[in-house]
């Protein structure tokens, strides 16, 4: 059954929905001044408290949405993250995110919020099944394997962390599309069809890596064909071809084609991204991988991901502090930078800084869980009365 | 090693030879050049090759991929290696009786073995007793001691006395943790050689070990 | 501001005795070093249990007098101890003999040791349930007339048992966790003048105090507190967990978090004397490294910003049962300078340290260089939600604090109504409105050749800013996900540089220029930043609410061109305003404090990185000598410019002299 909104209600979350938070706050406040006991309302509160860092005022909206209706998910989904955001407050956060994950099973942020509030009350099995757990709903969930990679650095170490890191940083979805902006393509898909793009080199650049961003490598290969055709030194096609190779999981032909297109240009940022990545994988070639991304960040020095990159080719050399000035780079750049958190906090770890390193994870899950929207899912469920 | 044994390895992959291509690295290997340069002078320019024969289209899409396969193939022919050297120097190490706390110890033991130390990781909550036995047991001279509270890091001293009373005034212990990194006059208190602050610290302190007061030797 | 003393009255020459003949020269007569400052005291809250699983009843049952000995030898002055009432007077109107030896005890141990106590009476500690009286039937002693009267008669007789002990210094009369049970002002004020009036029928001297900062109480409760600590002779500023999750949530020793005790501090400061109290960490997270840094930087900052004493959050640690699901306690309250077993922490070591240098920062010799930029808290402060200023502006004021420090400027806090003639310079954050007298009293202010940088805070622009800002407000052109920077004119708002950036801006003014000069814009060519002299003076005004956009994305994290676009403007202004410092430093996060003496000044050198680094000090004046503060041998330099080495979240006390 749909749970019924006032229009002060709908005023309210009309406003919150654009993110105009003073408004939608008065709006909050009109509603309860005329039904204080409208769930809606204190949990509409308690979202736009979260979204100002308010945590204290979060966690008063939505325990109040929760007091008058404990089936009210998206409360749950706030309190848990305001409790978490604010620090400090793990056994409270524990119970709510059980809760919620008991409520909505399939909700992976529940569980992976779950594994890092076990974590900092140190129940390390119990973090380490919730994450298994999120990852058995979403095998791409980047912090789950991220947290993962954290928990083996404090058990076995780096050597045995870092593979998961770069596991986990594969899968980021972020990574590629670093290749794309060193491409300068347009952040934005357009349709492509093959069979209908034009003569010119440009037109096909522009088209091959929008089928390789795609996904559609085959389309990608026959275009690329036809400029390296008509030059077989197009650096640009050969950087292409070695990155669509790379995602194939053919290492040795990326490998092949990025070394071609250094040779005509050595600071070639599409080329000495996708060698980078490929000798990465090899853990005798880390030397390799950090010098590559020496030169990637040296030349791309404005995207994020190439400090990361460099951090974690530092991390496998043992060369912490080095690391750790790379992922501060990144995080200046970009402090929602996920990789570079939890890449912050395994430096933190190896020098003894465990609060910071705490920190750190609770910074990326802040920034991961804001990407998410997620609240806005579960109170449209929660609206139109079904389950989360 | 010229950039014909580059070319003649290409071939070989074109070819779809592995025996010719382990030839030739074995060739270049006996001319004297080190296994870690093996990768840089010899692989990387024949697959730069093997790329731009794709490329102009002198070998096919399927030539491309077996050639790429027998590269593959022969890729631990010229990779550098993984693991460092043995150091010869053998470490104790260990989380101090009474205190639980064991990530920095697993980090810095993890980071340790990596560059060749032979590493006796004796847990936490270790007696000096077993430090001691430990010590007596491998033959080793340094002795790596974690601590995180204030209680525990005081009681390294015991660690300290326990190998004074048994003749080992020459074992090196350096100690680590927040207590240490906060104070450092209280590893001095605790007899301590050094200190220890991560796993980076670690490496440092350690490299110095073996120059300073190990003379470069084993132990 | 205090004037400098010469240094001659404070040095009178020994009276003239009888010349002994000696066989031998003299030795040269040494100046004892000093131990304690009694100028700048150094306390410690003595809590009446140390152990979690100690009942209400075994209040301060323990060997005080060996504590006592080790706080006296750690420099430590003053402790801070508290009543319990529940323990005094367990049946009404009759009082426990046993307890009352106990607190006998206290005060002979403090005389024994030449310590000085602070009697707290009404204190919250969420453990020893001091104000938990089992006659009080649930009634609120704060506002149940009974519950005062006896209160009140609690309270006399303990000062009038004390009021001509010497080991006495003050009457604390409630600490903050008792107070945030207020709900009112007038309820606060009230129990405060009640009982104050109560004290002072007994004891008409000694002071007064109350044990609560008004920012932080104001934010738990809404209760604005300085009404009531106006009715005392002494008042006091302190961090305490729930504010630090609101205003600097993240490591604790770098960043803002870094700034926020000497933030509230300055916030503190207005006719009384301030103690900054509560110094420690609130959690066992930290390492004892940690907790070491930390609390230097609290301590050297409440020195270098006109605090007048310190104290530390705790003595000894509480040994918190281990319970399922964790093993740390939530209280604040729990972490001390020594540890269970009764052994110093680092942090000691850090307080000893810190001891012997403030115990040479003789007030009448050395005075802190004035102030004379202010950064204003705006009355839309106190506003209660719905309205969201109460929320955003302490953060906002915290970055325009810290942006200032970062410019090396000489800065105080006032609030808006405040009488503004001691400032050149003022800085006002992310304001959504001023009220008209304010306006008035800005257009007063610039007219009369003051500086002010006012960053725009959203909503409507009053008529004013036409008037002193000469920009013409066309409405507020709405949210923004990156920040750029086109310096139109280089040079006259110091070295700016343009700049992208990703920074979500809540607003961003349309602006037009109307007589001001647009110094930056953003990449299509809108006034970012204009600069206009009205009157004798300048006013800039920056089109996006900066100070607030830095603290709500990620303070820790803040795009370095961003600060630096800050800092400069805010640097620059405050220079040619005659506000700035006259010594420059190359490190942003090296706080200075410059203290003025006779013959020789001493420089503050703080760093607020937990990274190594070296600050570059530049003065107009070539220095002829530089020695730490404590001792040692003095350091040649003959140049105007000199390197000071600065470990981790690290300190410089120096002695400089000019040639």
């Amino acid at each position: 059954m749909s749970v019924a909104r006032s229009s002060q209600v709908l005023a309210a979350e009309q406003l919150a929905r654009e993110g105009k938070l003073p408004a939608a706050v008065e709006a909050c406040y009109e509603a309860l001044a005329i039904a204080d006991r409208d769930p809606l309302a204190h949990v509409l509160l308690g979202h736009l408290m979260l979204a100002g860092d308010f945590y204290d005022e979060a966690i008063a909206a939505s325990t109040q949405a929760i007091e008058l209706d404990p089936d009210c998910a998206p409360a749950y989904l706030a309190l848990g993250l305001a409790y978490d955001r604010r620090g400090g407050m793990w056994d409270q956060s524990v119970l709510v995110w059980h809760e919620l994950a008991e409520v909505s099973p399939n909700l992976v942020t529940a569980h992976v919020q779950l594994g890092e509030a076990f974590a900092a009350a140190a129940f390390e099995e119990e973090s380490v099944d919730s994450w298994k757990r999120a990852l058995e709903l979403d095998p791409k969930e980047a912090r789950a394997n991220y947290n993962l990679a954290i928990a083996a650095l404090k058990r076995e170490g780096m050597s045995t962390a870092l593979p998961t890191f770069r596991v986990a940083g594969e899968l980021d979805p972020s990574q590629d599309e670093l290749f794309f902006a060193l491409l300068g393509l347009p952040a934005n898909d357009i349709s492509i069809d093959p069979a209908t793009v034009g003569p010119l080199r440009e037109g096909r650049l522009f088209a091959a890596g929008m089928l390789a961003r795609q996904e559609d490598y085959f389309g990608a290969a026959d275009l690329l064909r036809l400029l390296l055709d008509e030059n077989s030194e197009d650096v640009d096609a050969l950087a292409i071809a070695a990155y669509a190779y790379l995602k194939q999981e053919a290492t040795t032909e990326a490998m092949a084609c990025a070394l071609r297109a250094l040779t005509y240009s050595v600071d070639m940022p599409t080329a000495l991204y996708t060698l980078g990545v490929v000798y990465s994988r090899f853990p005798g070639l880390s030397k390799h991988a950090a010098r590559v991304f020496i030169a990637l960040a040296r030349v791309a020095p404005q995207h994020s991901l190439t400090h990361v990159l460099l951090a974690e080719s530092l991390l496998g050399l043992q060369r912490f502090s080095q690391a750790k000035r790379a992922y501060r780079a990144a995080v200046r750049l970009d402090p929602a930078c996920v990789r570079a958190r939890f890449g912050l906090a395994a430096v933190h770890l190896t020098e003894g800084s465990y609060a910071e390193a705490q920190w750190e994870m609770r910074r990326a899950a802040y920034y991961d869980t804001k990407r998410h929207g997620l609240f806005w899912r579960l109170f449209d469920e929660y609206v139109a009365g079904g389950d989360a | 090693m010229s950039s014909e044994e580059a070319t003649r390895l290409y071939q070989a992959f074109v070819d779809q030879d592995p025996a010719s291509a382990i030839q030739v690295i074995e060739r270049v290997r006996s001319s004297g050049v080190p296994q870690v340069q093996l990768f840089d002078t010899l692989y990387v320019p024949a697959l730069s090759l093997l790329g731009g024969a794709w490329a102009s289209g002198a070998i096919d899409e399927i030539t491309f991929t077996q050639a790429s396969v027998v590269a593959e193939q022969i890729g631990s022919f010229v990779m550098p290696p993984v693991a460092k050297a043995d150091t010869g120097v053998t470490l104790v190490l260990g989380t101090m009786h009474r205190d639980r706390h064991s990530v920095m110890k697993d980090i810095v033991a993890s980071a340790l073995k990596e560059v060749g130390y032979r590493v006796n990781d004796l847990g936490i909550d270790v007696r000096p007793a077993d430090f001691l036995e430990r010590l007596e047991e491998t033959g080793a001279r340094v002795v790596l001691v974690f601590a995180e509270t204030m209680a525990t890091a005081r009681a390294v001293i015991r660690v300290r006395e326990m190998f004074a009373a048994s003749g080992r005034d020459d074992a090196v212990i350096l100690v680590a943790g927040g207590p240490f990194a906060a104070d450092a006059s209280l590893a001095r208190a605790v007899g301590a050689n050094g200190i220890i602050t991560g796993a980076e610290s670690a490496l440092r302190v350690l490299a110095r070990v073996r120059t300073d007061i190990l003379g470069g030797e084993a132990s | 501001m205090a004037e400098k003393k010469r240094t001659s009255s404070a040095r009178k020459p020994a009276a003239k005795t009888t010349p002994k003949p000696t066989p031998k020269p003299a030795a040269p007569e040494r100046a004892p070093i000093p131990v304690r400052n009694p100028d700048f005291p150094i306390g410690v809250d003595y809590y009446p249990l140390d152990e979690e699983r100690r009942s209400p009843g075994d209040w301060y049952d323990r060997d005080v007098d060996a504590d006592f000995a080790a706080i006296a030898a750690a420099r430590i002055s003053l402790v801070r101890v508290y009543a319990s009432w529940r323990v005094l007077e367990p049946q009404v109107g009759q009082y426990d003999e046993d307890a009352s030896e106990r607190l006998e005890t206290l005060v002979t141990a403090a005389r024994a040791h030449d310590l000085k106590l602070i009697m707290c009476f009404f204190a919250d500690d969420r453990l020893a349930e001091m104000n938990d009286v089992p006659w009080g039937k649930r009634r609120d002693p704060r506002t149940d007339d009974y519950l005062i009267q006896r209160e009140l008669s609690l309270v006399q007789r303990v000062v009038n048992r004390y009021r001509a002990e010497s080991a006495v210094s003050a009457w604390d009369l409630a600490n903050e966790a008792f107070l945030s049970g207020f709900t009112t002002e007038v309820a606060l004020e009230k129990w405060v003048t009640t009982l104050r009036e109560a004290i002072r029928e007994v004891d008409p001297d000694r002071p007064i105090l109350l044990g609560v900062d008004p920012e932080t109480l104001l934010r738990a409760t809404g209760v604005d507190p300085r009404g009531a600590i106006d009715l005392c002779e002494r008042a006091t500023s302190h961090l305490t967990a729930p504010y630090r999750a609101y205003i600097a949530e993240g490591p604790v020793t770098s960043g803002p978090a870094t700034y926020t005790d000497s933030f509230l501090l300055r916030s503190s400061l207005r006719d009384l004397p301030v103690t900054v109290d509560g110094i420690g960490v609130h959690s066992l997270d930290y390492s004892p490294s940690e907790e070491a840094a930390y609390v230097r930087t609290a301590l050297y900052s409440a020195l270098m910003n006109r605090a007048s004493g310190v104290s530390l959050r705790r003595w000894r640690d509480l040994e918190a049962e281990k319970r399922e699901p964790y093993f740390r306690d939530p209280y604040e309250v729990l972490v001390g300078v020594i540890d269970t077993a009764g052994e110093p922490k680092p942090v000691l070591a850090e307080v000893r340290r810190f001891a012997a240098v403030a115990a040479r920062m003789d007030p009448r010799r050395y005075a802190l260089a004035p102030e004379r930029a202010a950064v204003i808290i705006p009355a839309e402060r106190y506003e209660s939600l719905p309205s969201l200023a109460g929320l955003y502006d302490p953060r906002a004021c915290l970055q325009a604090y810290i942006a200032a420090k970062e410019a090396h400027v000489p800065v105080g806090i006032a609030r808006e109504g405040d009488e503004l003639g001691a400032y050149h310079t003022l800085y006002i954050p992310s304001a959504a409105k001023l009220s008209p007298a304010m306006w008035a009293d800005l257009a007063a202010f610039v007219q009369g050749g003051g500086s002010v940088v006012f960053s725009y805070g959203g909503g409507d622009a009053d008529p004013a800013v036409r008037e002193i800002f000469g920009v013409e407000f066309l409405g507020d052109g709405g949210p923004r996900h990156t920040f750029t920077c086109r310096v139109a004119q280089p040079g006259v708002l110091g070295d700016l540089a343009s700049f992208d950036a990703r920074m979500e801006l809540p607003h961003y003014a349309r602006l037009t220029g109307s007589g001001a000069t647009v110094v930056a814009t953003d990449a299509t060519g809108n006034p970012l930043l204009t600069t206009n002299h009205y009157g004798q003076g300048k006013a800039v005004f920056m089109a996006t609410p900066l100070e607030r956009a830095i603290a709500q994305n990620d303070p820790w994290a803040t795009p370095t061109p961003v600060r630096r676009l800050l800092r400069t403007v805010y640097g620059s202004v405050a220079m040619s305003a005659g506000a700035g410092a006259m010594i420059e430093c190359d490190t942003p996060e090296a706080e200075l404090a410059h203290f003025l003496g006779e013959s020789d000044d001493i420089l503050f050198v703080l760093s607020h990185n937990a990274e190594k680094m070296t600050a570059t000090i530049t003065t107009p004046r070539v220095v002829a000598t530089v020695q730490d503060v404590r001792g040692g041998k003095p350091a040649e330099v003959g140049a105007k410019a000199f390197g000071v080495p600065l470990a981790p979240n690290g300190v410089a006390a120096l002695r400089i002299t000019f040639g």
